[in-house]
This record gives structure tokens, sequence and C-alpha cells, in this order.
């Protein structure tokens, strides 16, 4: 055994020793990433670019040729920490940097799938996820590659050994926060959201320092908190969030709102902008806060350089119904009536698709995208849903016999129309390729619920499948028209991002474990590749050494089979993992290609 | 040829052994999991085939008497050490002092448990979950996230049949691998006020005009604020914490503090007793007012939750358990399941 550890050493410094050699290269700059959507040769940018189209001009693995790709390495993150690998990779000079569940981070030979270095990070016993110990990516910058952990830490660590350059604290994980999300820099300021429970906790922004770790602003996203930004080293109040306490929320519950930035932002460098979303306000109870509760199930945008907002726009008002307003707001541009219209959509777990103007966050146009939503009969001409009352869930304070209270059944499920999967927008169709879901939930209060063994009032829910052969729709959605230009059914609920390319292809994975090659005008599949556990992480492409690779985690989990019930009937079969799989086409492609053009 | 078998088997088992006590204390989790993978490869290569059962079983036997499962009685007994869970940071029933001594009634009555049982108390400090159901599944029958740890025994776990038959949409029962069992006290919700800018309390109406002051996403959070169309709502102040609603009372800027009848009359023994007194009124409109807390154990160990409640009755029946709730100035109920004619 001595022995085997020793050899397993010596084999590691081996590697270690020419990944030095291998990397020692060009760190990451401001204009890398602003450039990242149209650069082909690295990723260094969660959603391929800050805008989050997930786009990529790589054309050379096509609708013709597709069906030749082949895996070229496969890389197990190892040990017994199998759980949902929701991450994106990042890709640069030739290294890969991917985080894995339970906050680690590799970086891998992008050509060879070697291990280059391996963070862990030791994890206190008393962190308390809400859902799944998952992780989505780090963000690169100069010689670091940054990102948070699920005691709400950010860590920096030098690309090149992996150790740590510095570290810190965002928030107490004791108070119940924690990150998932990817960080983004913008302008050599690294920015993450946070997630956390039912705890009280606030919704905030941080931007910090990329090189340092200092503090630079602080933004909360619930109405009467303080904002902070720090000049000279000096912690200097920044403006109230919403001018004052109060507007949109009665007596002190604004103190507690929730609306948590748990799944990070974009950036549109155009109008100089972070797009962040926020989760449902706090506490669940609706009845307990009339209001309209600003600015939960929001989005926000804010500018990177003074920490201040912008513009909001709140997709579900009041909510009721858990629908966070978290999902990615993407960033586009398209010709109306011969002029170039700055937008931006985003597809909400309440089942609505929204395309706003990016500038002043104004409605432009909304429309479901799911096949039914319950809880609003439509919008209005401000995007504001037009609620259908009874299918609110009821008042507890009704029910006070201690009973069981009124079930309603309300569609979409509290998952979402689409949950924190990145869509897609593709510049030559001008579509978006949105993963969706259909699904409802009975939601009723729950009396016999305890908290600590005290006594506690909980919402009891199901969710439940619509259909006996699918509940996963990937969509391609015309954001001009509304209409759906084609579907393709899953039977698992889809939980993984998506991708899209100039070769004229969708790619996505599915939880049954598939990578799968989508036709972008037709919705044919064009290619799959069974990986072994279920997709739920984000596929991206580049080019090295002059042939396209594309890569995906595999590796089953997130909030899915956490929720009971029918739903989990579905994929509670599906086996856990945690592989990273790179594709490419074989060799002789590169000069056909050539010869071709 | 056999004892040589035998010798690998016993070297093999103990290398299984020690690579699960490795992963338990290790803080450095990679070198647990290496030396478990080698030496599992390594062994299964050097057994013969025929001797595989007779490892499988060494090994499950000694598995169950690690330290990371849920054990039953005959094995805690045998490993001179029971562990219980109780919740961290959770006055007045288990909190570590700023010296890190373990104090509270939960820690009192786990004492007496191992006392009883005549073995060494190991406690298991819980992180709670949003609601019990995730404290049980983390701490009884799934285990811990991290190190995947899991207790013998749990403190104040309600004891309420309506929970623990509870189903779920599929007619399965949800608490199938816990068994709860030994209501030890009953607890119910109390509000302290200040007597001179509030002297008494004879309905919640005075709440319509009197700030109170509750503890975050708490059963009396959601009552004050929503309960008779909201009427408290405009007078309730929230604190992250008890402590925090006290020191806001003590200074003037509430009148009232409502929450768990224990807690109350714990943190009320601290203030002058002719400034602050326990208010008798009723909660009209409040679902459940009154429930039994008790303990959880994985349903597989029946025979340990005879011998807890055992030791739980005789607590309730002696006064050992009154005397507990006494020194920590708690207002102690027996359960009505102690209560005889």
């Amino acid at each position: 055994m001595r022995i085997t550890q020793l050899t397993k050493a010596i084999a590691l410094s081996i590697a270690f020793s020419s990944g030095v050699a291998l990397t020692a290269t060009a760190s990451v700059t401001d204009k890398d990433i602003k450039d990242d959507a149209a650069t082909t040769d690295d990723v260094v940018s969660y959603g391929l670019g800050l805008q989050g189209q997930r786009y990529s001009p790589l054309a050379k693995v096509n609708k013709d040729t597709v069906e030749d790709l082949r895996p070229v390495w496969a890389f197990s993150f190892g040990g017994e920490k199998q759980r949902g690998q929701e991450s994106q990779p990042l890709i640069k000079d030739g290294v890969m940097y991917v985080t894995a569940s339970y906050s680690r981070v590799y970086a891998i030979d992008a050509r060879t799938g070697e291990e280059l270095w391996q963070y862990e990070a030791r994890l206190p016993d008393g962190i308390m996820p809400c859902c799944d110990v998952i992780n989505r990516g780090v963000a690169l910058y100069d010689d670091l590659v940054i990102f948070g952990t699920l005691d709400a830490k950010l860590v920096a660590l030098n690309k090149d050994t992996g150790k740590t350059v510095w570290k810190k604290k965002v928030e107490n994980y004791k108070a119940g926060y924690a990150i998932t999300s990817a960080p983004i820099v913008v302008d050599g300021k690294v920015i993450t959201g946070i997630s956390g429970g039912e705890f009280g906790i606030v919704g905030k922004v941080y931007a910090y320092d990329a090189k340092t770790g200092k503090e630079v602003w602080i933004r909360p996203t619930v109405e009467g908190h303080m904002g902070y930004i720090w000049k000279d080293g000096k912690k200097t109040e920044n403006g109230i969030s919403g001018g004052e306490a109060g507007q949109t929320w009665p007596a002190e519950l604004w103190k507690s709102g929730g609306a948590a930035t748990w799944l990070g932002g974009t950036y549109d460098a155009s109008t100089n902008s972070l797009f962040f979303g926020t989760g449902n306000p706090a506490p669940w109870n609706s009845h307990m806060r009339p209001g309209d509760n600003l600015f939960s199930s929001s989005r926000v945008a804010i500018d990177p350089d003074t920490g201040k907002i912008k513009w909001h726009f709140q997709t579900t008002p009041h909510d009721g119904w858990d629908y966070d307003g978290v999902n990615e707001l993407v960033s586009f541009d398209y010709e109306e009536d011969g002029k170039m219209v700055k937008a931006a959509a985003t597809a909400d777990r309440n089942g609505f698709f929204y395309v706003l103007n990016r500038e002043n966050g104004e409605f432009i146009r909304g429309f479901p995208f799911v096949d039914e939503v319950s809880w609003a009969s439509g919008l209005d001409k401000n995007g504001r849903p037009i609620y259908v009352e009874e299918n609110r869930p009821g008042n507890p304070a009704a029910a006070e016999d201690g009973k069981k209270g009124e079930v309603v059944v309300a569609r979409p499920s509290f998952l979402g129309g689409k949950n924190w999967m990145p869509m897609a927008y593709s510049k030559d169709t001008g579509y978006f390729y949105v993963p969706s879901n259909e699904w409802e939930m009975d939601i009723w209060n729950e009396p016999t619920s305890y908290k600590k063994g005290a006594a506690y009032l909980g919402a009891g829910f199901t969710i439940k499948s619509v259909a006996d052969d699918h509940i996963g729709i990937l969509r391609a959605i015309d954001p001009k028209t509304g209409k759906e230009v084609w579907r393709h059914n899953n039977f698992a609920p889809l939980w993984g991002g998506v991708l899209t390319t100039a070769g004229g292809l969708v790619w996505t994975g599915n939880p049954e474990g598939y990578l799968m090659a989508f036709d972008d005008k037709t919705g044919e599949v064009l290619y799959k590749f069974n990986t072994g556990s279920g997709i739920v992480g984000s596929p991206v492409t580049w080019e090295q050494d002059g042939e396209q690779f594309i890569s995906v985690l595999s590796g089953w989990g997130g909030a899915v089979p956490l929720w009971g019930g029918e739903v989990a009937k579905r994929v509670k079969d599906f086996n856990q993992g945690g592989t990273v799989w790179t594709f490419k086409l074989p060799k002789r492609y590169e000069s056909n290609n050539i010869a071709k053009n | 040829m056999r004892s040589i078998n035998s010798l690998s088997l016993f070297t093999c088992s103990l290398l299984t052994l020690g690579s699960w006590l490795g992963e338990y204390f290790s803080n450095d989790k990679i070198l647990g999991r290496i030396t478990l993978k080698s030496s599992k490869t390594k062994c299964l290569d050097t057994v013969f085939y025929k001797e595989l059962s007779y490892l499988i079983v060494f090994s499950i036997s000694l598995l169950v008497t690690s330290t990371v499962q849920a054990r039953p009685y005959d094995d805690i007994i045998e490993a001179g050490n029971i562990r219980i869970a109780v919740y961290d940071n959770y006055p007045p029933f288990s909190y570590q002092s700023s010296e890190g001594e373990a104090k509270g009634i939960d820690v009192a009555i786990a004492k007496k448990i191992a006392d009883a049982f005549g073995v060494e108390l190991e406690l298991i400090w819980m992180t709670a979950g949003e609601t019990t159901d995730d404290d049980l599944r983390n701490y009884i029958w799934k285990g811990h996230i991290i190190h995947r740890v899991k207790a013998d025994l749990m403190m104040r776990t309600p004891y309420d049949r309506v929970y623990s038959q509870k189903r779920d949409d599929v007619g399965l029962l949800v608490h199938e691998l816990v068994h709860m069992f030994a209501p030890y006290h009953s607890e119910t919700w109390k509000i302290v006020h200040e007597i001179e800018r509030l002297p008494d309390v004879p309905t919640m109406s005075m709440f319509q005009y009197h700030p109170i002051g509750v503890e975050n996403d708490s059963v009396p959070y959601f009552y004050l604020n929503s309960a008779f169309g909201g009427r408290f709502r405009e007078q309730t102040s929230v604190y992250t914490s008890n402590d925090e609603a006290f020191s806001a009372m003590v200074e003037g800027e509430i009148d009232a503090v409502m929450g768990l009848r224990s807690q109350m009359s714990n943190l009320h023994a601290e203030l002058d007793p002719d400034k602050y007194q326990l208010a008798e009124n009723a909660f009209p409109m409040l679902g459940k007012q009154k429930w039994d807390i008790g303990l959880a154990v994985h349903n597989d160990y029946r025979a340990l939750s005879y011998a807890a409640g055992d030791v739980i009755t005789e607590l309730v029946m002696t006064g050992g358990m009154q005397a507990i709730f006494d020194k920590y100035n708690t207002i102690y109920e027996k359960p009505a399941y102690y209560v005889t004619e």
C-alpha cells in the first residue's frame, strides 16, 4: 500500500510538472473576458460570454459532421462525493477548470484529461444547503481561479498550483447562507450572489477586487436595506435599496425578506449593467406580507461601478407559489421596424417568458412558454401578472383548527417552468433554446410540522407530472413572436444547461445520461451519447490545435431527486456519478473541412 | 494454506475497520478514502473466492460496530458509549458554555440515559434544518451530508401520532425509518411582559396597541403577523433570537415577547420578577396549542427505544425530570401519557 501511494505521488508529481510547463502562459485579462463570446480558443466566463448567450461561432462540428463525434477523454472526480454535477467548465490555454459537488475544483489538461491539481474545500459540519451540495463553476481572472463554497466563502486559487491565494467569508454559513453559483468578473471585480433558506436571510449582490479579495460594494436586494461601498478601504453608506423601507412590505417583514441571489448574474457591456435575479420573498406564506415585496422574484440591473440599482422588473409580485425570479437574463439585440432593439430575455420559474428593454427594464412583451399556467390568466401591458386569486395557496390563519388546509393545484410547480439550467440564444436562428418542464403541484398549509421540536406551520406540497411520457421539454422559442418553433419531449425533467453553435446545433443533456445535439431549426436529434450518469451541467465548446472540442459533466443530482412523490419515482433508478466527458471529431476531419472550404 | 488465508482475512478486516475509523476521524478526507479503496482492492485480490463470504460477514460485523453507524442496544453497551444528538445553541435545552461545557435540559436527560446504560455519553451537536424532517434524515436514518455520521438517539423530537404516521402522496409513511417514543415533556406558547408599560394581558387584543417581539420564522411570528386579519402586524417586531427580543424589551422598545413556554420561563427567570411577568392569556386561532416532546431512534433499533423509554418513565414518575427543569428555571409539564387516574 505504501508503494502504491508512493507510485501515485510520483505519477502525480510528473503530471503536475508537465502541467506547470503546459500552463506557463498568459493570464486571463478583462479583454479576454469581454471578448469571450467571440473568441473560440477559450471559455473564460460562465455563459460563454458575460451576456450569457451560450452561443459559439464554432462550426466544425455541424449538422453534417456531428454523427462522427466521439469521446476523447473522460475524467472522474473520484471519491464518494458523487452528487449533482451542475458545473460549466472553463478552458484557458489548454487547461480546463471545473468544479464538482462538495465545493471541489479540478484543473485538467484539456487535451488528455489528465489531472493537474485538485482543491477540496474543508467544509464545516454545520452547513445546511437546501438543494444538494452542488457548484456551478469558477471564474478566471489574472492567474486566479475563483469560486464560491457551500460555507459561503469566495476562494481564489493559483491557476498553476491550485494553492489558495485569497479567501473571503462572504456571509456566515451558520446564519443559513451558502454559495453554489459561478461568480463572474467585470472590470477586475469579482461579483457573486448568495443562497439561503427560510432562515430570515436577505439577498445581496457582492463585488470584490478580483486580485485581492478586498470588498468593493454590497447591494441588498430587499427594499429598505442599506447598501455599502468601500472608499479608500473605508466602508461607507451607499443608499438604501428602493429608497426606504416599508413601501411594498408590511410592518417589519422587510427585515427578513428573502430574495436570495442564489443563481448569480450576467453582465452587458453595452449598457454597463449587471443583471441579477432574486428568489422568492420570505416567509413563504404570502398572506403575511400583503404588497409587492420588492425586490423579490425580480430581475435587478446594477451598475458595476457604483453598486447602485438602475432598474428592476418583478416577474411575480407578492409571490405565493415559491416562484423564484433567479433565472438568467440573457442580453441580445434584434431588429424591429428597421431599428435595433437592445433587449434581454428570461424564462421565469412562473411559466412566462419575458422580453425586456435592457437599457431601462421596460417590458416589451411576454408570453407563457409552458403549455399551461394556472396562477395567472396572462400579463398586462406592463408585464404584471393578472392573478387567478383562487389559485393562491390559502391563508394558514383561516385553518385555525390545526387541520390540513385547503389543497390548491398550481401549475407550473415551484420547481418552475424552467429552473436554474441556463437557456441558449442563437444569433443565426434568432431563437432561444429553453430547457423547460411541464409539472404541477399540490400545495397546502401543513400544521403537522415541527422545527427544532417546536410546532411549526409549514407548506406541504407534492410535485406531479401532467403527462405519462414526458416532463422535460427542450423548446425553441422565437422571442419576437412568442411562438414555439419546435419541441423535444423528455421522460425525466430536464435539469441541464443548453449550448448552441454556428454549426447549426443545439446541445444539452438529460437525467437519463445522454448528451444530445439537435438541429437548431427542426429539433431533430442528430447525435446522442450516454455518459453513464445523469447530465445536469452545462455543455461548452472550444477550439484547440485546430479542432473543435465539446465538454459536459455527467453526475445526476440537484433538487429534483430531493422531492419525494411521483416525480421521484421517474428518476429513482438513475445512478450518481461525477465525470467530465470531452468529445471531438476524428482528426481526419480537420483536413477534410479545410479541403471543403 | 488455510492459515494464510485466515491471516489475510484478518488483516483485511482490520484494514477495513481502520479505513472506516480513518474516514471518521481524519480531517483530510482524501487520505481516508485512498486507504479504504486500496486496502479493499488488495484484500479482495488476495482472498480466495470461497473465503469471500466469510470476509463479507466479518466486515459487516465490523461495519456495524464501527463509529459511523447507528447501532442496536447490545452494541452500544458493548462499545461502552452512546451517541445522542442534541440541537446546537438552543437554550435552555442544549448549548455550550463559552468554555465549551455542554449544558441544558436535553443534555442532562441524555446524561441520565447514558448513566443508566453505564456507558459514556458522546453528544452530536445538530445544525437544525428547515424542519424536523430534515434533522431526522440527517441524524437518524440517512446520515449527515458531509461525514455520514448518524446518532443512536435524537432528543427533542415530536411525540405526535399524526406526525409520526404522516403519509406522502403515494401513500407511504414519511417517517417509516424513524421510531418516535418516550414523551418527556409538554410544550406550549407563552408571553412575557413588562408590567409598567403593559400591566396585564387579559387577551391577545392588547397587541393591537402594545408592541411585541418574536423570533423570526416561528409559529408566534406567523400568528402575530397574520391572525385576526393581521391586526397585530403593525405592533410586531421580529428578532433573530429570543435573547435579542428580551434585550429589546428590557430597553423599552417592546412591551412583551411571545415564544416557547420553556424558553420564555427560562429567560424570565433572569429578569426582575417585580418588573416582568409570565402572562396567562389564551391564543385563539393559533393552530397547535400544545404538543409533546420525546426521543427518536432508527426504526431498526426498537430494543434501544425500550431501554431508553424505561429511563425516561423512571425520570418522569420519580420527579427527576421535574428536578432537571427546575435546575434551569423552566416550567415543566408532564405529558398526558404519564397522567394516571
